[in-house]
Parts: C-alpha cells; structure tokens; sequence
C-alpha cells in the first residue's frame, strides 16, 4: 500500500496505538483539505472542522475553566485552567479570579501547537491536554488563543504571547503566597514551543522573569535539508512540503527558513550568551522529521552557556502527547511535573 | 504512578472507569474499551468512534489518503471547495463522504432525469479566494439577492463576482454598519441560496451524500446522549428531556474591581432573595444600583436590568405576561433584528435547512411558530424564486398570539409577504393562527395536505422554551408536530440552562449568558437601535428572574437538552454542513463592530456565540423511522 512518497502507511501504524493513529491520520487529512498550493488556507473549512469545547467554570475532575479576553482593542483570549477549590464542590462565578491560596503554585502560559495555522485555545485536543497538566503539575494554565497565519504573520503570534505573559505577570491573584510573584512558566507544542522561545528572549530583555520554557516537539527549521528530514519524509505523518508551506504562511513574505523565528540559531540567529534566558526543558519525538533542527535547538541554548535538559523519546511521533495511552505521555508529563516544582511537589 | 493519573480519564459514568482503567495498562491494546461502546480518549477530543470500528476508520483513512494521492491536486481542492461536510464528529461518515467523492454512487433508479453522474471533476478548478476577503464569492457559490422589503418592491440580484459584492456597500464603515430605514432591509441577512438552488446533478450528489449520513445519524443522537451525560453531576430526573448539564461556560469581559464588587452584590442579592432575607435582599439591590452606576458599557446595563428584575421579585411588582403592548414587542424585536446578527443567523441558518429539505419538491408548507412580522421569509422565499426550474408552490402558515386590539397582525404580515410573492413570481397562500399557545393548536387546524403532494416545514425560533412553563405542553406540541409529518423541523433555541430548579442557578447561569450577550452589542454604532435591543433583552431578564410557575415562560435549555427532548419525541438530527457553516461566517464578517462573533460546528448543529462562548443554536430535525423515539 502506497503513501504519499511510496512508503508503506503501516509504518506509522506499528509505532502508535491504533486510535492514536486515527486521530493523527485526521489531522492529518484535514490539515491538507485546508492548506491551498498559493499558501492561501481555507479558515471557514478550518473553524468548521475544529472540535472545540466551551470553558466550563463547573469543575471537571476536579478543575475548571473559564476564558478571559485580556486585551480588548487586539481581542485577545485565554483560557485560564484551576484546580477546584477544596472548600466548594463548584466554584461560584465570582471567585473564578479568587486569589491562589498554596504556598507555591506553578503558572504554566501554554501556546497551543498547529503549525501557527490551525487550532486554538478552545480546541477540545488543547483543552484536554491543558487540564491534563493542570491535574498532573498541580499548576494554573493559561492557554493564549494567538492570531494564527497566514491571516496574520509574524511576529502576531509572538506579540500575543508577549501580551499575555505581561497580563499573567500582572495578576496578583495568580501570586504564590510564598513570595507574593507569579511563578511563570512558557510551554507549548509545535508552533507553541517555537513561540516560547521568543517571547522567553523578550521576557529576558524586558526583565519580566520566566522560571522556565517548556518545548514539545517544537517548531523549527532552516533553509538546509537536513539528514532526518531527508529521512523521515512523509514517514510518520509529516511531510517536508508541508512544513515548508507552514513556514512561508507565518514568515514574512519573501522570507526564507534561516529567518530567526524559524532558525533561532542559523546564520541569522542571535547570540543568547550572557543573556538572563530561563531553564529549558526541550522534549524531542524520535519520529520527528525537524529532530534535527529540535536538537540543534537544544545545543545552540547549551552553547550559549543556557540550562538546558533535553528529553529524546526515540519512538515517539508528533502529537503522541494528545492522548495518555503511552509511556512517552507519562514520562513527558512527570518531567514537566518535576520541572515546575522543582521543590520536589 | 497510575492510580493517580485516573483522573485523567473521562469518567462518564463508574462502570465504564474500570474498562478506561484496563485500556489505560494495555498500552498497546486497539481495543482501549473494549466492546460497543464509543472510544473514550477520542470522545473527550469531540471524535466519535466506536472502538469496535476503529480498524474500519483506519482503513479508511488509508484509502482515502491513497485515493487523494494519486487524484493530486484536484482532487483534494474539489475534496476542500465544493464538497459539503457534515458533522465532522462522526469519523466514519465523514470518512466515508469523502471516499464516496471519489467513488461516487450511480444514479438512483427512475432517476430525475439530471442525467448520470460523472467523477466529480474540477474541470475549471475554482480560483481559490484571498483568505478574508468576504466580498468575493466563489465561482461556483451562489448569489445574494437583496429585496426591499417595504414600500419599494425593487429587486436587485447580484451574481459572483458583480460588482455590488465586490465593493464596500458605502455605508459600511469600520465605526459599524449605519441602517437607515430604507435600506435597512438591505443589509438583512438575505439567504445565500447555496447548494440547494444549484444543479440537479451536484445536488443530487448531495442528496445521496446526505441520505447516506441519515441512516447514521442515530448514532449521532446517542453520542449526543453521551455528551449530555459526560457533564452531568447529578442522575438525570426520570422526566422525559429535563436532563440537567453542569457545564457553565463563561467568558469573562470585565474584571474591574467595580465589576466584580458589582457581581458579587447581584449574586448576594438572589442568594438573599431565596433564602428569602427579604430585608437583606432590599439593601443589597439598592447597594447594586449605587455600584452599577459606577460602572461603565455593558455590565452596568446589565446591573442595572438585574437589579430591577430582582426588585421586582422582592417587592412582588411582577411584569405583565403576556405583554400587552405587542407592537412596541414588535418594534423592540426589530431593532434587535437590526442592531446585533442573532435573529439573522437564526432565519439564515434555518432557512439553509428548509432549503435542503424542498430540494425537488414542487410543493412546500412553511408552518412557523414565531411568525412575529415574518422576517424570516422573503429571503427565504427569494432563494425559492431563483431554483432552477422555477420555484415550488410556497404555503405558509403563521402562528402568533392575539392582538389585545383584535388587530389582525399575522394577516396584515402575510399580506405584505403576498406582496413580495407577486413581484418574484411565487405561487403564495397564507394562513395565520391566533393562538395563546402553541399548546393549543391540533393537526387538525393545520389543514394540512397528503405529505407526498406537499412537503412540510415546521419552524420555531426563539418558541419551543416557552411552552416548558406549562406542564404537558412540550410534549402536546412535539407530537402535534409529528402528526404533520414534516420533511424538516428546524429550531433555534438560546444555548444555556435557564430553567433549572434552583433560582440562584438560574440567577448566576443568566447573568453570565447575557453579560456576555450585552457585551456583543456594545460594538454596534447606533445608539438608539442598541438601546431598544437592550430593553428587548431586558425584558427577558425580568421574566428568568423575577417570575415563576406559568409566567415564566423564558426556559431556555440547552441544545444538549434539546437533543434529548427532540430525540426523545421520535425526532432524529438532520445535520448542518459546512456550506451553511460557511456562508454563515462569511455574512457574520459583514457585520461590522462584531469581531467576537462566531459560528462553531455542534454534531451537526451550528450555533452562533461571542468569542468562545456560544449564545444561540440551530439544530434541524426530521422524523425518525418506527424504532426511533422509543420510551425514553
């Protein structure tokens, strides 16, 4: 049976379990009903497709949720994710910005992933995996909705991510009563790990301070073709064409791939030694076409004198984080556990 | 490890969280939960999938992707641009309405003379559009017609790429659309005819697709069932339909100090009211009135008719219902038509449903129970016009309440339809019905005709919550509806829970559904209309909070409670898809000051809400074969 560069399909099938393999495969087909050969993408096709859920302020094994437009002249949302209270089996609408009562608590601002282009933060895909690290990190999450392209180009998503992490520094019902600051921690998958990365250096340069990135399987890449690209072409899910084509949706026009959103440290990039960058934690799929931009990610932070814990799942493919039917799903989500309490909660 | 991750899980209910809990530790295992039912981890991602026809679904992606890879390009922009989708949750009627593109069914027997079908070829593969460029239809989408609808019966059409879709209408500016009487008609979503008024071979191609994902949709009734039961807290009530959700989606616009000060008052004030405090209840909504003159747009309207609906309440100072004045009802009802896109996305969309059923049909019956001053027909009576081969005979039936001055509204609104019919060449008959409720009515009256010479119609928007005031009455009137045999019932229906049994639920649920609303009109440039939309708004709110028993007729329920109901009375879902999805979106970015709006895809539902929480919905029925409706 024929894929799309003559490859058996079964590949794919042998390394996930079987409804993880249809629920990538989906995404899989959508995704190309929507991205159109002039880089225009159909949004209507796209919103229609979607699963979203709406917040719920009543608590769903044991947290709830409820969304916050933070900015109203760029209309930007999030939705905020909290353990229910101990006290009251539901939270009464009021105290849905009730000040945080422990000691410590972890504030993760998540970017959800799709390739800059799709999903958003009332993806019921985000919306579950935002309330599964909730429960397992025993932290606040704040899932941004940022502008996706090719609507809207760099550098929106990252201005929005920079909104956000400016309003989530200024809540002061989100401080840990230890110490009265808001404890801030940037994740995100895909494009969402690639928007961490920028908005940690702005947060750097601007002093707000981030105790630490989160990356899974983030979006990067570079004009090289490099060797597991070469590889893993049209193997397990991902294809290089369409990477290619993500990037010049969110690049400026006439922008190539060594452009230091996609090439952080290619020709183009920045330095980031001597700069007061947070830890990182950097999760790589061994399945993943871009491992090698991943990686090379993950050495230039190292380089650059950053700390940084890099995280190799050889057998895992993208998104194997959207279901908790495998062992990569747990290990990821108790290194992340261990990441933003790193007093041993 | 594992025990404490099994929160994670959804547990619908406790007998399924032991096979989650064996699924979850054979990590490999395809079966994750084993038997009949609907795999879980994709459930709680909106996918259903019945984990017996996981290997079925895999398969077809398969195929699909092979199929697609070897049709190349045009086959997968055909796939994207002219096929319509249904129901996305529903993975293996998706899957296999695609597959059919591809392979598709051959001519039903005695055919419609439309010719055989052929592979569905892009011969001239349509441009694809600039992505947000509304103004721009595609080559193969419809017309929007405009009709005036008043004392100038002009008409104007404008096709494709004319010139009246391509411009800026002048009056649109970026402060917001400015309706002056006259042309305010214009600006009325009018209905996209869409698909249904297209060729007989493309709409047969749907029509099959569409028959085929029918014989499924009952599965999309129990899924739904399971949707409903997924956010329950409590067992459902043995009452037929009342299944109470705890889902409260909020969305919060205001976090002022003032505005929660504010809040917190209002929520103390209805806990007050039913403890009955009345003392306490009376300072505390004079304390609001002092707060939510502080405050500024939308939150203090909405404290402001609150805290009069509270005071109502305290002081026993009920609203009279049913109002007396109906034409001031009239007149505040459109110039919320006018102000804000809910009425017309409600006319649009079940309109789009209404269309799709008369396909082919030479006769069609309307019967509508919110016939009010029948916005919703002239678009819907162009669309008809402009079917090729000619428009249906088109009989329409208005149902309203009495006029205290026996003035004959309904007629004097039928007789300005029958105007509009004349000029656009529609064979039109009219009948209105006075009744109090809709409870009143019997089959009988309908003078209906044998189904196979006329197809029916049955409408209801904005109607169906009220009978649930009166016991009995819901259930009279869904069987009454079942006895006139409709192709198609269509209903709109406000998304929240608004009638459940604990009033400081109801308090809290409302206030939220309309602050949410009410921050939705604020963007709309005229002050006067905005402000009549508010008092129409306002009056709803007096009736949730303020009255009980028979007067409180605004019980609003959710469309997972509708799904129930309606399943339960014999009805299956006929799904909306993603070309009413579409053109939906698309006339919502014409509404300007309305950037927030959004149309989302519920198991075949659309529903139109303010950023992510949705405010309204559309769900559209047909009758269900003999096993459906059982007892529920």
């Amino acid at each position: 049976m024929a894929g799309s560069n003559g490859v058996g399909l079964s590949e794919s099938k042998m390394v996930v379990p079987l409804n993880m393999w249809v629920l990538i495969s989906n995404f899989k087909l959508k995704y190309n009903l929507l991205r159109r050969p002039d880089g225009t993408f159909d949004r209507h096709l796209a919103e229609f497709l979607d699963r979203k859920v709406p917040a719920n302020a009543n608590p769903v094994d044991g947290i709830f949720s409820f969304d916050v437009i933070i900015d109203r002249t760029m209309n930007l949302l999030c939705r905020i994710y909290r353990p229910a209270f101990t006290e009251e089996p539901q939270p009464s609408l009021i105290d849905l910005e009730k000040p945080v009562d422990a000691e410590f608590v972890p504030v993760i601002v998540f970017f959800h992933g799709g390739s800059f282009a799709h999903s958003s933060a009332n993806s019921a895909i985000y919306d579950t995996l935002c309330r599964r690290l909730v429960g397992i990190c025993k932290a606040i999450v704040v899932s941004v909705n940022y502008r996706r392209a090719p609507e809207n180009r760099y550098p929106c998503a990252y201005d929005d991510g920079w909104l956000a992490l400016k309003w989530v520094s200024s809540r002061s019902w989100l401080q840990s009563k230890i110490d009265s600051k808001v404890h801030i921690f940037l994740a995100g998958d895909s494009s969402g790990g690639n928007i961490v990365h920028s908005v940690a250096l702005r947060a750097a340069e601007a002093e707000i301070e981030v105790s630490g990135n989160i990356l899974l399987n983030p979006m990067f890449g570079g004009e090289e073709r490099t060797e597991s690209e070469k590889k893993l072409d049209g193997k397990y899910f991902v294809g290089i064409r369409e990477r290619d084509w993500y990037w010049r949706a969110f690049l400026p026009e006439g922008e190539n791939r060594d452009h230091p959103a996609c090439n952080p440290f290619g020709p183009r990039g920045k330095s980031l030694e001597g700069i007061k960058f947070p830890k990182s934690l950097v999760v790589v799929a061994g399945l993943d076409l871009i491992q090698d931009w991943q990686l090379a990610y993950a050495k230039g932070l190292e380089k650059a004198g950053q700390e940084v814990k890099l995280l190799f799942l050889e057998q895992a493919t993208i998104g194997f984080y959207l279901l908790p039917n495998n062992n990569h799903f747990y290990t990821v989500m108790n290194e992340i556990s261990s990441f933003v309490n790193p007093n041993g909660k | 490890m594992k025990r404490e991750h099994h929160h994670l899980y959804p547990q619908t209910d406790p007998s399924t969280s032991a096979s989650a809990a064996a699924g979850k530790s054979k990590m490999w295992d395809e079966d994750g939960c084993g038997g009949g039912g609907d795999d879980e981890l994709l459930a709680v991602l909106g996918y259903k999938v019945r984990s017996s026809d996981m290997a079925e679904v895999a398969q077809k992606l398969e195929q699909l992707e092979e199929v697609m890879f070897s049709a190349q390009e045009d086959g997968l922009s055909h796939l994207a641009s002219e096929t319509v989708h249904y129901n996305p949750s529903d993975l293996s009627s998706w899957l296999e309405s695609m597959l059919s593109e591809f392979n598709p069914l051959p001519p039903p027997p005695g055919g419609f003379g439309g010719g055989p079908l052929s592979v569905p070829v892009a011969a001239a593969p349509p441009r694809p559009q600039p992505v947000g460029d509304p103004f721009l239809p595609r080559a193969e989408s419809s017309s929007i017609t405009t009709v005036d609808f008043g004392a100038d019966q002009r008409m104007q059409s404008s096709c494709g790429r004319s010139s009246q879709m391509n411009e800026p209408r002048p009056e649109i500016g970026s402060s917001g659309i400015v309706f002056d009487e006259e042309s305010s008609s214009d600006y009325d979503l009018k209905a996209i005819p869409g698909k249904a008024v297209f060729g007989r071979a493309q709409a047969q191609a749907q029509a099959q697709t569409r028959t085929r994902l029918a014989s499924t949709s009952s599965s999309s009734t129990s899924s739904s069932a399971v949707t409903a039961k997924r956010f329950k807290s409590s067992p459902s009530d043995a009452a037929v339909g009342a299944a109470p959700e705890s889902s409260r989606p909020v969305v919060l616009v205001d976090s002022q100090e003032n505005g929660v000060r504010l809040v917190h008052a209002l929520m103390a004030c209805a806990d007050a009211v039913q403890q009955d405090n009345l003392s306490i209840a009376e300072a505390l909504v004079k304390q609001i009135g002092f707060l939510a003159i502080s405050q500024a747009g939308a939150m203090r309207k909405v404290a402001t008719f609150f805290a009069e609906a509270l005071a109502r309440r305290i002081y026993r100072v009920y609203p009279q219902n049913p109002p007396l004045d109906h034409s001031l009802t009239d007149a505040l009802q459109m110039h919320f038509y006018e102000t804000c896109p809910y009425l017309k996305f409600a006319h649009f969309t079940a309109n789009q449903a209404i269309l799709e059923a008369f396909e082919g049909k030479s006769r069609v019956h309307v019967i509508d129970f919110s016939m009010n001053q029948g916005l919703q027909w002239p678009a819907l009576m162009q669309a008809l016009a402009l079917r090729p081969g000619g428009p249906p005979t088109f009989r329409l039936t208005g149902i309203g309440p009495p006029a205290p001055d026996n003035s004959d509204r309904l007629q004097e609104v039928g007789w300005k339809l029958a105007q509009l019919a004349e000029t656009i060449h529609v064979e039109f008959e009219y009948r209105g019905f006075v009744a109090n409720s809709l409870a009143d009515l019997d089959a009988s009256i309908l003078e209906l005709r044998p189904s196979d010479a006329e197809a029916v119609a049955v409408n209801s928007v904005f109607e169906l919550h009220k009978l649930l005031a009166r016991p009995g009455a819901i259930e009279k009137v869904l069987g009454v509806v079942r006895q006139v045999r409709p192709a198609i019932v269509t209903v709109v229906e406000q998304e929240a829970n608004h009638n459940g049994p604990v009033f400081v639920d109801r308090f809290n649920e409302s206030l939220h559904y309309y602050s949410t609303l009410f921050d939705s009109l604020e963007g709309c440039a005229s002050t006067q209309d905005k402000a009549m939309s508010e008092v129409y708004l306002g009056k709803q709110i007096c009736n949730v909070v303020a009255c009980e028993g028979a007067d409180r007729v605004e019980r609003h329920e959710t469309l997972a409670q509708w799904r129930v109901r309606l399943g339960g009375a014999g009805f299956v879902p006929a799904h909306l898809g993603s070309n009413a999805f579409k053109q939906a979106s698309m006339l919502l970015a014409l509404f300007a000051g309305g950037d927030g709006y959004r149309v989302e895809e519920n198991g075949g539902c659309l529903t139109l809400g303010w950023h992510t929480r949705p405010l309204i919905a559309t769900s559209a029925w047909r009758l269900g074969g003999p096993s459906a409706g059982a007892a529920h």
